[in-house]
């Protein structure tokens, strides 16, 4: 920003070596011929503007550095050390207020995050699930974060941290915004074959893949308005038949009343999401297939053209015998 | 080394060009007379065939107009002009990157494809407005510079036939009569008391009579060459053409202008200067960022698009076209007050103009003879000579007067041109020389009907003046039946009046012209010319009825009538006085710290007696010479530095040397150059280029042209000047009258004061717009704005409101500062920089960023949850992405969220904006005393700013490649405060800058 040598700042010094140089160059510039002008004016420019530089960084004569003295650059230096404190200041202060006028446990707007959207499990960079059946290694990386996603819904910690609760029922606590809520069990041993728990490779290691499907958290959400969510996965765009056979569990491929609302998680520690786990027994194999599921209920939105994980998730399975 | 010889380039006007050409040329122009003419019935001229045949290939009798750049040329120049570069790199990162991602089958790679088109289309849209609006101001020129073509009456086989002049051909021969514009350049071979005016080509304003005679070697000098484009006062003449189009004296002098190269203007250099900052600005923290991400172990392709956003934001877009629009507006007003520029640039140049060469004949003055003073009865007495007198009110009672008055309007040969009843005295045109002109309009305005006058008193012989006798002479009647006496009255050089007298009138009574009297006489003529007046000499004599009865037959070849023993009556004296509204102009030049030099090719007492009446040499300033004489010591002996006036001759100029005319141009503040030629103006306005002064420099002749094209600002004269200068110029006078150059000067200082706020308020937003991306890079945040957002903050909402601030008032009056210093008072200083940069700026940047941060916490993001989300918050894969609440957000829900915080950040700069808009209208004084409503334009700024913004983000909020969500109402208040903190800091900033002038704080602060 400092480009500017000549500036008032720096006018203070009279008689700057730069200035006495110009002159010197007037001088010698009436001396000359006119002929000898041009050149004179392109020698300058050349030399001059190395020297300028020079002088512009560091001038030894009056002790400035980029155009000010020390003392000058103290200055300014603490007057936007100054300067900057305060408005770091107003700036904190602001956000302070701002984050007070906040409710801690229910976000002011929640227009944005709603309808849910869909996640799955197995994450692995992706919704390409592809792997080789006789190599294990393939398939070690789904497994391994099916049994870590899993690792909240095992019935032992289900059981010690979260209540039984009614089924077919929203769960609905009132009373102090502040207190502390109930979450319902969502035991691992409900999702069966994809529990992990009888085939600790989800059947992977056979070529029949578990998918566990996930409707995104949203506070005070009641999915479904009364009905409980349901799910269904077909080939997307493609042939039917290479996708013969999807079990489900919970085999009513619904997301429960019971799990819904939501409280936010300062105040609903335990709360696990509900799952339904699709356990995708005949699919073709060596082959790439698109598999689209979509949340069907009240209230749910699957076909928003530019957001396809609102409400549909589309995952692509290539598993190799 | 002598300025004469100095120049090659300028040896070819001064004369010795013809010489060789003479004997050769002139034999063979004898031939072709020869040819074309049938000595029993005159000439015959050329055959249409044969003068066919010559244009075909000598071409056109017309000047070629100067090379012009090729239209594509100018086009691409605006292309890669300015920014554009700078916007052309970003573009092409843009494609780069689009195409590694698209071979990444990344699927936003289209976002770069489209970023690198719209930069693309932005670079093209502002060269294509620029361009426009360049052609546009072309055009008004060419628009003026068209005139009615020109006829030549011409002799072609035998026949007279009137032709367009252009159609003209070496051979022809042109008959030409008073009033006539020469078509070519011709040799006479008839003529008839013809007189051309030359002043075009010399600069000599005294008519010229022109004959069949060779005169002299030199064919500028000699009698029998009429030069094309000058025009024939009187007479008629009969020449064959010798030379057409650029081969005419003319032609040539104009192809040596275009030789004179163009400087770069003021502005233009200080665009240049502020395009280099920023761009410098924008490069230096390109790079710096681009090195702090790649180390901060980003991808390269994603620092590179980071560069991209950086440039983008760096960059203001709209700025040059905004620069253009305001010198455009400036232009447009400066055009109503008869400035018309035709090169935008020179708008600003006018205002840092701090040396003007004005002509005197024409600019300074009214370009016609007045009666300035008169002398009877021992006394001098004032006339009224501004512009639209209408009565004189010296003292009329005394006899002399009613003698003096006849005389006036009897020896008069001029007459009005009939149909003029209601035109005003002063404007009438009338017929015959300047001097009887004057004395005509002087009487009828006293007397009323002077024709009437002249037909009481019937003429009855008539001497004319001519150069010999120096005098005129006529015999009339008189009005009173009774007196059957002739009066014979005369008029002419006072000396030789005077000569002719015995007696003189004083009180109507006659005396005899004792010695005593004939003191108090020369006293009176060397005052009156010593202020430069022409003046003229009166006497009559009533011829006694006896020896010149009625029917006395007067010969004015014998003269067998009295011309001596005469009774003088009195002195009249004239001068073409200056326009009434200059001496207040010059007045406001001295204290504007410009420097008026008058330069004149008229007489020096003359041209000192103008610089005098007008001020351009004040009342108490002397001359050298005056120095002299008022010591009564030889001029040598006198300090030439106790002078602050000067008069230079034109010889002595010719005889300076570069150091002579340097030193007076340095130490006399007032300085006038009389018998200057045109050429010896070059020489000047080098001189005073030379004390690194910004020259202006008016002209009207095709010999100015050179000057004009030299000097920073050319100013030609729109009714009285050449083709040829108006060419060269920068800018035309359409009324002729240095005062309006004074009103352009205020123009072009105010907007190079409220370029300057443009520029600031522009700057200002800048870092508003690149803050985002700097804390994006470092702190990790969610993406603040986008680029194509930002493209619409610098070529949407900020246009209106930066070109309103070109109609901001001056703060104080601007012609009472010395005009800037090129060198020093830059357009964009450091002050400018770092206050719109490191202060507004950043206090923009802090609102905004309290919206953006307002905008997410209130949808679950606070603000501790933002930092360092980048990766996954931008990852496609993670549907699931958890907010400070536990809420789990799409790809897209974010990505929407992130708009919703685009727009947020727009429209808080919007608001903010709205309030640097409101402080950039003054650098000084407060808002309260500028007025906040004086300048309607400023609320039809901040007015559309808001609806734009308002369009944007409800109108427009639905269409996704735009990145603008129709945002909740309350957020465009969060920044309100910042826009008052903003507003009043500033004040508070003016408020110490004008307590204390001269402090820290002023050096510091103020830009």
């Amino acid at each position: 920003m400092d480009m500017n040598a000549t500036s008032r700042g720096a006018e203070g010094q009279p008689g700057s070596p730069h200035q006495k140089r110009e002159n010197k160059q007037g001088q010698r510039m009436q001396n000359s011929g006119r002929e000898g002008r041009e050149e004179v004016m392109a020698k300058k420019t050349w030399t001059d503007v190395i020297q300028e530089m020079k002088n512009f960084l560091w001038d030894p004569e009056n002790r400035t550095c980029l155009g000010r003295t020390a003392k000058s650059w103290g200055l300014i230096l603490l007057f936007y050390f100054i300067l900057y404190l305060c408005l770091a200041g107003l700036f904190a202060f602001c956000i302070y207020i701002m984050v007070l006028t906040l409710n801690p446990y229910t976000p002011t707007y929640r227009d944005r995050v709603a309808p849910p959207g869909v996640m799955i499990r197995p994450y692995v960079r992706g919704f390409t699930i592809a792997f080789n059946v006789s190599e294990s290694s393939s398939w070690l990386p789904y497994v391994d974060s099916m049994h870590h996603f899993l690792a909240a819904y095992n019935d032992t910690v289900q059981v010690e941290k979260n209540i039984e609760c009614i089924a077919g029922q929203y769960f609905i606590q009132e009373g102090d915004e502040s207190k502390q809520k109930r979450a319902c069990q969502f035991k691992r041993s409900l999702l069966q074959n994809c529990s992990g728990i009888e085939d600790p490779t989800f059947g992977y290691s056979r070529g029949q893949p578990c998918i566990l499907l996930k409707m995104n958290r949203i506070i005070g959400y009641q999915a479904g308005a009364g009905t409980p969510v349901s799910v269904d996965c077909r080939v997307q765009k493609g042939n039917e038949s290479d996708l013969r056979s999807v079990d489900f569990y919970p085999q009513s491929r619904t997301f429960d009343l019971m799990y819904y609302p939501y409280y936010g998680k300062h105040i609903h520690v335990n709360y696990t999401s509900p799952l339904v786990a699709m356990h995708f027994t005949d699919v073709k194999k060596n082959d790439f297939v698109p598999i689209q599921c979509k949340l069907n209920g009240k209230g749910i939105v699957n076909d928003v053209h530019n957001d396809r994980f609102l409400g549909r998730i589309i995952f692509t399975f290539n598993i190799g015998m | 080394e002598k300025i004469d010889e100095g120049d090659e380039r300028y040896k070819d006007l001064k004369g010795n060009k013809g010489k060789p050409k003479k004997k050769d040329e002139l034999k063979k122009e004898l031939e072709l007379l020869l040819k074309y003419t049938d000595m029993n019935h005159g000439p015959i001229g050329l055959s249409s065939a044969r003068a066919a045949e010559i244009l075909a290939r000598d071409g056109p009798n017309a000047l070629t107009p100067p090379k012009a750049t090729p239209e594509i040329i100018k086009f691409l120049k605006q292309m890669v002009g300015g920014f554009s570069i700078l916007l052309w790199v970003g573009a092409l990162f843009s494609w780069v990157s689009f195409g590694i991602q698209l071979a990444q089958g990344i699927d936003s790679a289209f976002d770069n494809l489209y970023l690198g088109v719209v930069l693309a289309l932005v670079v093209i849209l502002t060269g294509i407005f620029a361009y426009y609006q360049e052609a546009k101001s072309t055009n008004i020129m060419a628009s003026f510079s068209k005139m009615i073509p020109q006829q030549a009456l011409v002799i072609r086989d035998a026949e007279k036939k009137e032709i367009s002049a252009e159609q003209l051909v070496v051979g022809d021969i042109v008959e030409i009569k008073g009033g006539d514009r020469i078509p070519a350049d011709i040799r006479l071979i008839f003529a008839q008391g013809c007189k051309v005016d030359n002043s075009s080509l010399t600069g000599e304003s005294e008519p010229q009579s022109r004959s069949c005679d060779f005169t002299h070697e030199n064919p500028l000098e000699t009698k029998n060459i009429a030069f094309y484009s000058t025009t024939c006062l009187e007479g008629t003449a009969t020449g064959i053409v010798i030379n057409t189009g650029d081969r005419t004296v003319i032609g040539r002098i104009a192809s040596l202008a275009s030789g004179v190269g163009n400087e770069k203007t003021p502005i233009a250099i200080e665009i240049q200067h502020f395009v280099y900052m920023v761009a410098g600005v924008a490069i230096s923290i390109g790079i710096l960022f681009f090195i702090i991400s790649v180390s901060m172990r980003y991808k390269i392709l994603d620092s590179i698009i980071f560069l991209i956003g950086i440039i983008v934001a760096n960059v203001p877009e709209g700025l040059l076209a905004t620069v253009t629009v305001s010198l455009s507006l400036t232009a447009k007003r400066m055009a109503k007050k008869n400035c018309l520029v035709k090169n935008l640039e020179a708008v600003e140049t006018l205002g840092s103009t701090s040396i003007i060469c004005s002509d005197k004949t024409g600019t300074l003055t009214q370009n016609r003879m007045t009666v300035a003073h008169l002398w009877f009865d021992n006394q001098i007495f004032q006339a009224d000579t501004s512009e639209n007198q209408t009565t004189q009110t010296f003292d009329q009672s005394s006899q002399t007067w009613a003698a003096l008055s006849k005389i006036v309007t009897l020896c008069n040969r001029a007459e009005f041109r009939p149909g003029q009843e209601n035109v005003p005295i002063m404007k009438r045109i009338v017929g015959g020389d300047a001097s009887e002109t004057a004395l005509l309009k002087f009487s009828e305005v006293i007397l009323g009907d002077v024709m009437d006058v002249r037909s009481r008193n019937k003429k009855v012989a008539e001497i004319p003046f001519n150069s010999t006798n120096k005098y005129q002479l006529s015999i009339h009647e008189t009005e009173d039946p009774n007196d059957k006496r002739f009066l014979l009255v005369m008029k002419g050089a006072p000396e030789r009046i005077l000569e002719r007298c015995s007696t003189i009138m004083i009180n109507g009574k006659e005396e005899p012209l004792d010695s005593e009297k004939a003191e108090a006489f020369q006293t009176a003529y060397m005052e009156l010319g010593g202020l430069g007046e022409r003046v003229l000499g009166f006497c009559h004599l009533y011829l006694p009825e006896d020896e010149f009865p009625d029917t006395y037959p007067f010969d004015t070849d014998s003269m067998n009538f009295p011309t001596s023993n005469l009774c003088f009556v009195g002195l009249l004296s004239m001068i073409d006085p200056p326009r009434s509204t200059v001496p207040d102009a010059v007045c406001k030049c001295r204290s504007a710290g410009i420097k008026v030099i008058m330069v004149t090719g008229d007489h020096p007492i003359t041209a000192k007696a103008i610089a005098k009446s007008v001020g351009i040499i004040s009342a108490t300033s002397e001359t050298v010479e005056d120095i002299a004489k008022r010591l009564n010591v030889p001029v040598e002996h006198v300090n030439r530095r106790d002078a602050t006036a000067a008069v230079v001759n034109g010889m002595e100029l010719k005889d300076m040397t570069l150091e002579q005319l340097d030193e007076i141009l340095n130490n006399h503040s007032e300085i006038v150059f009389a018998r200057t030629s045109p050429q010896q103006k070059l020489i000047i306005v080098e001189g005073c280029q030379r004390q690194n002064a910004v020259v202006a420099v008016t002209g009207d002749g095709v010999n100015d042209s050179p000057a004009l094209k030299k000097a920073d600002i050319g100013i030609a004269m729109g009714i009285a000047g050449s083709d040829a200068a108006k060419n060269a110029a920068d800018m035309v006078l359409l009324d002729d009258n240095f005062a309006s150059i004074v009103t352009g000067v205020e123009e072009g200082r105010l907007i190079f004061d409220n370029l300057k706020k443009t520029i600031a308020y522009t700057l200002t937003k800048n870092i508003a717009e690149l803050c985002p991306f700097l804390i994006y890079i470092i702190a990790s945040i969610p993406l603040p704005i986008g680029t194509i957002t930002i493209l619409f903050i610098d070529l949407g909402t900020d246009i209106i409101p930066s070109v309103a601030l070109a109609y901001e008032k001056a703060e104080s009056d601007i012609m009472n500062r010395k005009p800037r210093n090129k060198k020093k008072d830059r357009l964009v200083n450091q002050q400018l920089a770092v206050y719109s940069y490191l202060q507004i700026g950043i206090i923009q940047s802090i609102g905004a960023f309290l919206t953006y941060f307002t905008v997410y916490a209130e949808q679950g993001f606070l603000p501790n949850t933002l930092l360092g989300v980048r990766v996954n918050w931008e990852n496609n894969y993670i549907n699931d992405f958890e907010d400070s609440y536990g809420q789990e957000w799409t790809k897209y829900q974010r990505t929407y969220l992130q708009w919703s915080g685009y727009t947020a950040f727009f429209v808080s700069i919007t608001i903010e904006q709205v309030a640097d808009l409101i402080i950039r209208k003054t650098r000084r004084n407060s808002i309260f005393q500028q007025g906040l409503f004086r300048n309607k334009v400023i609320w039809v700024g901040i007015f559309s700013q808001i609806a734009i913004a308002l369009i944007l983000c409800y109108g427009l909020g639905s269409v996704t490649a735009l990145n603008f969500t129709p945002l909740r109402v309350q957020y465009w208040f969060v920044a309100v405060p910042y826009a008052i903190l903003i507003w009043v800091y500033d004040e508070f900033r003016k408020l110490l800058i004008r307590r204390y002038p001269g402090s820290w704080w002023d050096k510091n602060m103020y830009y």
